[in-house]
C-alpha cells in the first residue's frame, strides 16, 4: 500500500452496517413515541418519563449509534490506522443496544415515585457505560497509533472523552437515586449531563468529522482552520466551566459567562462552515449536502434559542420552560437529526459500494454509489423532515399538542422513508450494468 | 516524463483512456478533476507510468480509483508494464481542475 492510501484500513462492513440499521429503527421508534407522548412534551417539568424515553431513543439509539458506526469506518480511513479491535466493536454494539432497549423501556414504565425500583436502570446503565468504555478504548487506541493528529482528529478524541464523562455522570445519577450518597440537586446534575453530552460529545464529534469531510464533499481546500482552534479552546473552557459551575457555584452570572463562551465557540464553527459553503467549488448540492447545510442553518437558529434560554428576559418568563425544551429539541431533532439524515447518504452508500464493487471497478460497468438508493425518496423525506421540525418547534413554543402530534406524524413519514433507503442500501444486491 | 500540459500523441491517447475513470463521489473523471500529474509512455520498454494524486489524503475511495486506473490501462495496453505512483506533492487544489472539469463541477 502506498503512503496515505488508507481504504484497506477500513473495517469489515459487518462492524459498521448493523449500527446504521439499528439507528434507523430507533429513529422510527422515537417518532412513534413522540406521537404517543405529545401531551407530555408541554408539561411544566423536564423530568417526565416519556420525555426521557424520547430523548434517550434519539440521542443514544439514533444519533450515538450512527456516530459509533461512522467512527469505526472513519477513524481508520482518515487517521490511516487499522481499527484496534473489530471484535470489541461488535461486543460494544450488543452491550449498547441491549442496554439502551432496557433503559428506554424502563423510562417509559417509570413513575419516579418513592417506590421506584432502580435495579433495571442500574443494569441498563452499566451495560451502556461498559459499551461506551469499550468504544473509547477501541477508538482511542486506534487514534493514538496514528501520526496524523490534526485539529479535526483532536476534536474527535476530545469528544470521545466527553462521552465517557457524560455516561459516567448518568450512572452516578442512577446510583445516587437508588442509594443516595451525595446531596445535590438532580436538576443541576441533569444540566451537567446535558452540557457534557450535547455540547461535549456531539458538538466535538460533529466539528471533528465535518472538518474532515467538508473538503471532500464540497471540493474546497485551505479552510480557515484557525477558527477551529478558537472554537476548541472556547468550547472546552465553556463546557468545563459550565459543568463545574452547576455543581459548585450555580450563580446566574457565572452560568451566563460560561454559556457565552460556548455560544462564541459555536459561532466560530458556524463561521468555518459558512466559509466552506461560500467558497466551495461544487456549487450544486446533492440531497445529502442540502440536509447538511440545513443542519448548520438550524444550528444558527438553535444558538439564538440558546441565547434567549440563557438570558431568560423577564417578558418571556412565562415561556421559559417551553423555550428551554424547544432549545434541546432544536439540537436533537434539528441540528443533529438533519446532519445525520444528510450524512447517511454521504457515507453509507460508499461503505456498501466499496464492499460490493471495489473488486469490479474498471472491469465491469457498475452503478455509482449514488445509484444504490432512491434519491427521490431522500428528497421526499427531506421535505417531510423540514415540516416536522417546524411543527415541533412552533408546537413546543406555543404549547400546542396538536402541532406536536402533527410533527410526530411527519417524523414518522420521514423515518419510514429514511428506513426504506437505509435498508435498500444495506441489503443492496450486486448489479452489473449490461452494455447496450 | 511528460507533465500533463506537454504530452506526446501516445500519452494524449492514454489521457483519453484515463478519462473513463470516474471519481465515484464527485461523478467526474479523474483527468478533468486534475488528479493526473504526469503520464509517461516508453515504447521500447513497453511501459506506462502515471503519476497521480487524490483530492484529499485519506480519501475513502483512494485505492478503488487507483485500481480502476490500473485495470483500464492493462485492458487497453496488454503486455505493458503499468506503474502508478501516488504522490501528495504538489497538494491537489481546485485550481488543478481542467476547464471541462470546472464546468462540470460548477454545473453538477
Amino acid at each position: 500500500m502506498q503512503a496515505g492510501l488508507s481504504t484497506k484500513n477500513a473495517p469489515s462492513p459487518s462492524v459498521v452496517l448493523p449500527h446504521f440499521v439499528f439507528a434507523a429503527l430507533m429513529f422510527l421508534s422515537a417518532a412513534v413515541v413522540l406521537l404517543v407522548a405529545a401531551p407530555q412534551m408541554v408539561l411544566p417539568y423536564h423530568l417526565n418519563p416519556h420525555m426521557l424515553t424520547l430523548t434517550h431513543l434519539m440521542v443514544l439509539g439514533f444519533i450515538t449509534t450512527i456516530i459509533f458506526g461512522s467512527l469505526y469506518q472513519l477513524i481508520p480511513v482518515v487517521m490511516e490506522v487499522k481499527l484496534y479491535s473489530e471484535l470489541m466493536a461488535k461486543i460494544t454494539f450488543w452491550f449498547f443496544g441491549l442496554g439502551l432497549l432496557i433503559l428506554v423501556y424502563h423510562f417509559w414504565e417509570a413513575g419516579f415515585g418513592p417506590k421506584q425500583n432502580w435495579l433495571w436502570f442500574e443494569i441498563s446503565g452499566t451495560l451502556i457505560l461498559t459499551a461506551v468504555i469499550l468504544f473509547a478504548i477501541n477508538t482511542l487506541k486506534s487514534a493514538f497509533r496514528s501520526d496524523r493528529m490534526d485539529m479535526g482528529n483532536i476534536f474527535v478524541v476530545t469528544g470521545i472523552v466527553y462521552l465517557v464523562l457524560t455516561v459516567s455522570l448518568a450512572i452516578l445519577m442512577i446510583i445516587n437515586f437508588a442509594h443516595p450518597y451525595i446531596h445535590v440537586s438532580v436538576l443541576d446534575l441533569l444540566k451537567m449531563h446535558l452540557t457534557l453530552g450535547l455540547t461535549g460529545w456531539f458538538l466535538f464529534l460533529v466539528i471533528g468529522v465535518s472538518s474532515k469531510l467538508m473538503p471532500m464533499f464540497l471540493i474546497i481546500h485551505k479552510l480557515p482552520d484557525y477558527l477551529l482552534k478558537y472554537a476548541y479552546f472556547l468550547l472546552n473552557t465553556g463546557i468545563i466551566a459550565l459543568a463545574t459551575i452547576y455543581y459548585f457555584y450555580p450563580k446566574p452570572w457565572a452560568i451566563m459567562v460560561a454559556s457565552l463562551l460556548i455560544l462564541v465557540g459555536i459561532f466560530m464553527f458556524l463561521k468555518f462552515n459558512y466559509y466552506a459553503f461560500k467558497h466551495r467549488f461544487r456549487k450544486n448540492l446533492d440531497t445529502g449536502m442540502k440536509l447538511s447545510k440545513a443542519a448548520f442553518l438550524i444550528l444558527g437558529f438553535t444558538v439564538v434559542l440558546g441565547v434567549v434560554s440563557v438570558i431568560s428576559p423577564d417578558f418571556l418568563s412565562a415561556y421559559q420552560l417551553h423555550i428551554d425544551i424547544a432549545f434541546i429539541m432544536s439540537i436533537i431533532f434539528g441540528f443533529l437529526t438533519a446532519l445525520i439524515l444528510g450524512q447517511t447518504y454521504k457515507t453509507l452508500p460508499f461503505i456498501v459500494w466499496l464492499q460490493k464493487y471495489s473488486s469490479k471497478v474498471g472491469k465491469q460497468k457498475i452503478p455509482l454509489p449514488q445509484e444504490i438508493y432512491s434519491d427521490r425518496i431522500a428528497k421526499w423525506h427531506m421535505k417531510t423532515y423540514y415540516i416536522a421540525f417546524g411543527f415541533l418547534i412552533v408546537g413546543e413554543l406555543a404549547s400546542q399538542i396538536w402541532l406536536i402530534r402533527s410533527a410526530a406524524a411527519m417524523f414518522i413519514i420521514t423515518a419510514v422513508l429514511y428506513n426504506y433507503n437505509v435498508f435498500k442500501i444495506v441489503f443492496h444486491k450486486e448489479k452489473i450494468i449490461e452494455n447496450e | 516524463m511528460s507533465n500533463i500540459h506537454n504530452l506526446t500523441e501516445k500519452e494524449k491517447e492514454i489521457a483519453l483512456i484515463l478519462k473513463t475513470v470516474i471519481d465515484p463521489e464527485v461523478a467526474l473523471n479523474i483527468f478533468d478533476l486534475g488528479l493526473i500529474y504526469e503520464i509517461h509512455y516508453n515504447e521500447e520498454e513497453k511501459s506506462i507510468k502515471v503519476v497521480m494524486t487524490l483530492s484529499t489524503r485519506g480519501c475513502p475511495l483512494g485505492d478503488t480509483i487507483m485500481q480502476n486506473v490500473e485495470v483500464v490501462l492493462e485492458a487497453n495496453y496488454p503486455g505493458h508494464k503499468i506503474d502508478i505512483e501516488l504522490v501528495w506533492e504538489p497538494v491537489w487544489s481546485p485550481e488543478m481542475l481542467t476547464e471541462e472539469g470546472r464546468q462540470a463541477i460548477e454545473g453538477l
